[in-house]
């Protein structure tokens, strides 16, 4: 997938190289940091055989509560404090529900989105957040050797989850409980806590990309983030990380949030109509996945024949 | 039979009735049936999109590009019928296009390996950029004939003054019942006897169970997943047609918020996202439930805001209800089972 993806990449530049510069793709990581973030999140909920569709909202609400409580003239440091436990608070009703109560994870996020969406027009009386302070701004025109701090920052976010995930014993549980849930029951793993952890963990993600979205759009709208969830379900699927749960790599769920982004601007510099955007978004999604496909099972089909002309000499010899 | 009391569908036919009644206790308009039966024109589209989707969810698949159908079936419908055809062919074409979409979707998902989620976000976004671009592609191909401005006028406006007599599909009654309450009766009743009855139905829940034993006992994957997507994208379809009779108007938009409340009443309805089980009496009565809850509310005074968070905290509490009386009835059955052994 990431072989495609700068295949993709390479070839847009064949007809428009701008998009080779430097700028440009520093341009595209910075438009992919909120899904890469939501991804992540999303990808533990996904190891343990979850899934989060309320993400999106979750994401939207810690957004409304962020500009909110820094319109009530918050510092920065405490209204993202509160967007952040925003998050958390509605990872773990989640996870309650899915825990302790029993309910199926999609019913149970359904029924979340919902809610977390209700309450963000609630809280708002249906209108944007607008007229934010400067402060939250800013942090979007800091950088370091021309790239962007958010860029940096989510980054540092991608290598300690990667780092976690490899190293961090506890972390393997995830996948453990995701792959058999008895088995991992019957070896006294903790696999409610794992589940409890894991929707905790995507409300978490789900709030600090809502971190980066204000401080990137400026202003929160009250369809902010909506459709998210399906993304980056979408892009974990891509990035390898399975449905069925107990596989999958942060890397992956990252590259796939990337290419799921990628194909919007590579659209624009392939100057493309903005009302035919969303019919090429689609169309390149599918070919990409179809390619995919077929290179997967030409070397699948290519390991079986090496397998079986391999044991053919060994028989003979 | 004696099962019936038993099962899930059940239990949602008393919420329904609990729920009419508790409305119309507070508000007597519930009572009148003819009311009752004209509200259900605001969310029949959910469930002419939901009864098909539920097959496809049995074998453990997902449809989520049917909104987008919706609007591609509507934009379709006006632009033949602005083309000068008869505005019921107009209609037929409409259809066949959600059949094509369907099948697109039924194809990819049967011949590769790639998930069904995955492949109908590609076509949600393509078929949703099909129903926005077609206007002013036709524009391109030299259909200008139609206006100064051209057929893109349409994109943003939709196309209205559709005749009366196509109005009339969704603003005629048998007596005080609407026809596409009727036609959703009749579509939900073909497709239970598909479901429940015919060998492609077993099929739909073996593959949903097992896709590999499904494989070995070589029944015809391929194309029970086809007919299954492909029913959906006509049921999407058929929603767009009876959406655009009732506003009035083809929109290349219409629908388009319509995935969750679609997807919510197929699994509150029983079906299980991960295949293997659902049923069409169970989505059919969600889907009214789901939508009488709405209108109800709608109906109270309440805000469409604060309808969200209540739609959401009543599923969850259904649910979580539904797995605590499972869990006791499993703990008094096995109770059961055991003093019977030690008197044995």
């Amino acid at each position: 997938m990431a072989l495609l993806l700068i295949l993709l990449v390479v070839a847009t530049g064949f007809v428009n190289p701008n998009i080779l510069r430097f700028k440009s793709l520093v341009e595209i990581l910075n438009a992919s940091l909120t899904l890469v973030l939501i991804a992540l999140g999303e990808m533990f909920v996904i190891f343990t055989r979850g899934i989060d569709v309320s993400v999106g909202a979750a994401t939207g609400l810690a957004a409304v509560i962020l500009g909110t409580t820094l319109n009530l003239g918050w510092p920065v440091g405490l209204a993202i404090l509160a967007a952040l436990s925003t998050g958390v608070l509605a990872g773990a009703v989640n996870a309650f529900g899915v825990t302790f109560l029993r309910v199926p994870p999609i019913i149970m996020t359904l029924g979340t989105l919902g809610i977390y969406r209700g309450l963000m027009r609630i809280i708002t009386g249906g209108s944007w957040i607008e007229n934010l302070p400067q402060s939250i701004k800013d942090p979007n025109l800091w950088g370091f050797l021309g790239v962007p701090f958010f860029v940096w920052a989510t980054f540092l976010v991608l290598a300690v989850t990667a780092w976690t995930t490899l190293r961090f014993r506890p972390a393997r549980f995830f996948y453990a409980v995701g792959d058999n849930e008895q088995g991992a029951y019957v070896l006294g793993l903790p696999v409610r806590a794992t589940q409890f952890v894991a929707y905790t963990l995507a409300g978490l993600f789900a709030a600090l990309a809502a971190v980066v979205y204000t401080s990137q759009i400026g202003f929160v709208s009250m369809n902010a983030a909506d459709g998210y969830e399906l993304k980056a379900i979408a892009a974990n699927v891509l990035g390898g990380v399975s449905l069925t749960g107990g596989a999958g790599t942060p890397l992956g769920a990252a590259v796939g949030a990337l290419f799921m982004t990628a194909v919007h601007s590579m659209l624009i510099f392939l100057g493309v109509p903005g009302i035919w955007d969303n019919a090429f978004a689609g169309l390149i999604l599918l070919l990409v996945v179809y390619a995919d496909y077929r290179l997967r099972r030409a070397l699948e089909l290519q390991r079986r024949q090496a397998r079986i002309l391999g044991e053919g000499g060994g028989s003979g010899g | 039979m004696a099962r019936f009391w038993k099962s899930w569908e059940f239990a949602l036919l008393g919420l329904l009735v609990l729920e009419i009644l508790v409305l119309g206790a507070v508000n007597s308009t519930f009572y009148d049936p003819e009311n009752l039966f004209y509200s259900t024109l605001d969310f029949m589209h959910i469930l002419f999109a939901a009864l098909p989707l539920t097959l496809v969810i049995i074998t453990a698949g997902i449809d989520i590009s049917g909104v987008s159908v919706m609007g591609l079936a509507s934009i379709t419908l006006g632009l033949v019928w602005v083309a000068g055809v008869n505005v019921f062919v107009a209609a037929g074409a409409a259809l066949l296009v959600g059949v094509l979409a369907g099948l697109l979707n039924g194809v990819f998902v049967a011949k590769t390996d790639v998930n069904p989620l995955v492949v109908t976000l590609g076509t949600l976004f393509m078929y949703a950029g099909l129903a926005q671009g077609l206007p002013s592609l036709l524009d391109l191909l030299g259909f200008k004939a139609y206006g100064s401005e051209g057929l893109a006028a349409y994109q943003y406006e939709g196309i209205t003054g559709l005749p009366d007599s196509f109005i009339a599909l969704t603003e005629g009654t048998v007596g005080i019942v609407p026809y596409p309450l009727i036609l959703v009766l009749f579509f939900a009743l073909a497709l239970g006897l598909l479901l429940h009855r015919t060998r492609f139905g077993r099929y739909l829940y073996l593959i949903g169970v097992n896709p590999e034993a499904a494989r070995y006992s070589g029944i015809p994957i391929v194309r029970t997943l086809v007919i299954a997507y492909v029913l959906s994208g006509f049921g999407a379809a058929l929603a767009g047609v009876m959406l655009t009779s009732y506003m009035t108007s083809a929109r290349a938009d219409l629908g388009g918020d319509a995935l969750l409340p679609i997807i919510t009443a197929v699994v509150l309805g029983g079906a299980d996202i991960l295949g293997g089980s659902g049923t069409i009496l169970g989505t059919l009565l969600a889907g009214l439930l789901l939508g009488f809850l709405r209108q109800g509310l709608l109906a109270l005074g309440v805000t469409n805001d604060l309808i969200q968070v209540v739609i959401g905290g009543l599923l969850i509490a259904a649910m979580a209800a539904k797995q605590l009386l499972s869990r006791w009835g499993e703990r008094r059955l096995n109770r059961r089972a055991l003093s019977a052994s030690q008197r044995g």
